[in-house]
């Protein structure tokens, strides 16, 4: 039992910032701009979180600013707020200036790492991080509501925000009007544009969205998780993408793809628990292998936006 | 107007992409480069304690000392190039990954010594010194001290990559360690998925594997590989601070010193002398008498620190013991055996 609890829980933590990077991608691609920038833009909130939360930490620093839901508040705010900004620039290479957006993006990643390890500073201790929103109210004499609680208590604010998100996210996809012109745009902008959607702003507030999410992904690396690294979204941002396509660009089975990520992952680290070596790069290949078979038509056609990748003019 | 742009971005980008410090410099002296792995001279662990050695060995031996921090294992070769070109004496590369490169640029420039750190030398080359190290002594003694540790019998390992020899050399003498001082420990020990680029420098899924150790029982997690490893003495020190009765050890360096974040929890760490190596070899090569092949530097526990007085007085003179029999070659850090009399004996009892 303590053994399905504890692959159960480091699944959640796993699939957590890949579900947020995945829901980035969703929002970006369904407004018609590939984003493969989730990856830079993880790093930098992660950064961002952090590094306000160590400054507003330490002394000297107006105690207001220093109570936990304010300081915390404003790290998060401040990771979602760089991601944000990442998010538009790329907006505003691809959109105004209509660079190829695979460059675009990987010029936001590059200089993302570029920053971060220039700006970064070690050896730091924080006043503390993101707390259990309710502590598990039950003791281990009561069995299984013990269990229970342990899965669904002693969680961070974002990981409940995550599971909020994605059937939220879902329904504004597909039940709002703002859904409704995010799709049309992804799909075909000059119908859209002929309409009265107009294409540019849309797609500039979704890159804003996008990028909100990736920085929140960050955020949760730093503020539920450890002290920043360089490079220490280590590849998330991409696995995000491919789960993304593995979901055919819907939230919920993007959702389902992160999890059994987290839960491969978690499952993964249990088996070397139990001395049982299988090779890890399977659990490294699984996001990719996964994706290959969506893409290859297994499970039904994935089918991206129309539009995604291709700059829109308007005439 | 977009060529601006992106020529603005392309600039930016640079300036993040290549980082050469220096300290100031004298004319005609001792010159030593040091090439980092992906990873940075500050990383509280392995470059960092390379990088003091050769500002240290450059002072002694009145000197300067230049490092090149790696961004891409691409970029080994012209890394180390950019040093030899510049005729640096001595260049010192950090980590096992650069090898390889090692290896071709010294035969590309044999008037430069090459110092690889945790580089074995199969072929002796008269101008590459490896440093290496007896990691699994050092996780032997880790071992014997979580063994020592744990109330629940169950301890962790949350390791970088088994691509890399010294991990898997730290994982087995920390096993060997436990069971050599309980022989019913149950150990939990798990290496990072990803590949080179990925397994030092995943924090969070360090973190992540610890709190999944301790969900398992384990109440002592052996943290070993760069800052993966650092993030599982943050998430084990968390849970002490919290009143959980964990404990963690670092490696490498002294940990307590790099990893403020895990006092709560850090009771020793299993210590690469790299420093002291490093220079112990440049005063060898400027000297003229460098070592050929391999060097082994030494290894040993941290102080423990705040723990110093919750530990037994009996556990210490047993560590000390265990390192002196480790360091006189009469325990086998991988199996925990005691090393029979090297005397051919009639009986072939021999443990390896």
């Amino acid at each position: 039992m303590d053994v399905i609890l504890a692959v159960i829980n480091a699944a959640i933590r796993f699939t957590v910032p890949i579900t947020l990077g995945a829901m980035s991608g969703i929002v970006s691609e369904r407004s018609g701009i590939v984003n493969i920038a989730i990856e830079g833009m993880i790093l930098a909130g992660a950064f961002t979180s952090f590094i306000t939360n160590i400054l507003l930490s330490t002394p000297g620093v107006p105690e207001f600013l220093q109570l936990q839901p304010i300081r915390l508040g404003v790290a998060i705010l401040a990771g979602a707020a760089v991601g944000a900004g990442l998010a538009l620039l790329h907006a505003l290479l691809s959109i105004r200036f209509k660079v190829d957006q695979i460059i675009s993006g990987t010029v936001i990643n590059i200089l993302s790492a570029g920053v971060t390890g220039y700006l970064y500073i070690g050896n730091q201790n924080s006043l503390g991080t993101l707390p259990a929103v309710v502590n598990n109210p039950f003791t281990t004499d009561q069995g299984l509501l013990y269990y229970l609680g342990a899965v669904i208590f002693d969680k961070g604010l974002l990981t409940y925000l995550t599971f909020f998100l994605v059937p939220f996210l879902g329904f504004c996809l597909f039940r709002t009007t703002w859904g409704l012109r995010t799709r049309s745009v992804g799909e075909n902008p000059r119908a859209a544009d002929t309409l009265g959607v107009n294409v540019y702003r849309l797609q500039y507030t979704n890159l804003a969205l996008s990028g909100i999410l990736a920085g929140l992904a960050g955020a949760v690396l730093v503020l539920e998780g450890v002290s920043f690294e360089r490079g220490m979204s280590a590849g998330r941002g991409f696995i995000a993408l491919a789960v993304m396509i593995f979901g055919m660009w819907r939230p919920s089975r993007a959702f389902l793809g992160a999890l059994l990520f987290g839960f491969a992952s978690a499952m993964q680290n249990q088996l070397q628990f139990f001395n049982v070596q299988i090779p890890h790069q399977f659990i490294a290949m699984l996001p990719y292998i996964l994706t290959l078979v969506v893409l290859a038509g297994f499970m039904g056609r994935a089918r991206p936006p129309a539009h995604v990748g291709s700059a829109y003019e308007v005439e | 107007m977009k060529r601006i742009v992106i020529l603005a971005l392309v600039m930016m980008m640079a300036l993040g992409v290549v980082g050469i410090a220096s300290t100031p410099a004298k004319a005609q002296e001792l010159k030593i480069g040091l090439v980092t792995d992906v990873g940075q001279v500050d990383d509280r662990s392995f470059n960092q304690s390379a990088w003091e050695g050769a500002e240290a060995a450059a002072e002694a031996l009145g000197g300067t000392a230049d490092y090149i921090e790696t961004k891409d294992p691409n970029d080994y070769a012209t890394n180390i190039a950019t040093f030899a070109d510049q005729e640096y004496d001595i260049i010192v590369t950090v980590g096992f990954a650069l090898g390889a490169a090692t290896i071709e640029a010294a035969k590309t420039y044999p008037d430069v010594h090459f110092i690889g750190v945790d580089q074995f030398q199969a072929e002796e080359l008269p101008n590459v010194t490896g440093l290496i190290f007896p990691e699994a002594k050092a996780g032997f003694l880790a071992g014997v001290l979580a063994a020592r540790l744990s109330k629940t019998g169950v301890i962790g390992a949350v390791l970088g990559t088994d691509q890399v020899p010294p991990v898997v050399a730290f994982k087995e003498g920390y096993e060997a360690g436990a069971r050599y001082a309980n022989p019913d420990i149950s150990l939990l020990s798990t290496y990072h998925p990803g590949g080179l680029d990925k397994a030092f420098i995943d924090p969070e899924w360090g973190a992540a594997t610890a709190k999944q150790a301790m969900d398992n029982k384990a109440d002592v997690v052996f943290g070993a590989g760069g800052k993966t490893g650092n993030g599982a003495l943050e998430e084990v020190a968390r849970a002490a601070t919290a009143g959980k009765e964990v404990w963690c050890i670092g490696v490498d360096t002294d940990q307590w010193e790099t990893v403020p974040a895990a006092h709560s929890c850090l009771v020793s760490s299993a210590m690469k002398l790299i420093k002291d190596g490093v220079i112990e070899i440049a005063t060898l090569v400027s000297e003229d008498k460098a070592p050929a092949g391999n060097y082994l530097g030494k290894v040993g526990l941290a102080s423990f620190h705040d723990f110093d007085e919750k530990l037994s007085a009996d556990l210490k003179v047993e560590l000390e013991a265990i390192k002196m029999l480790l360091d006189e070659d009469m325990i086998d850090p991988l199996t925990g055996k005691m090393v029979e009399d090297m005397e051919p004996t009639a009986e072939p009892t021999k443990s390896n």
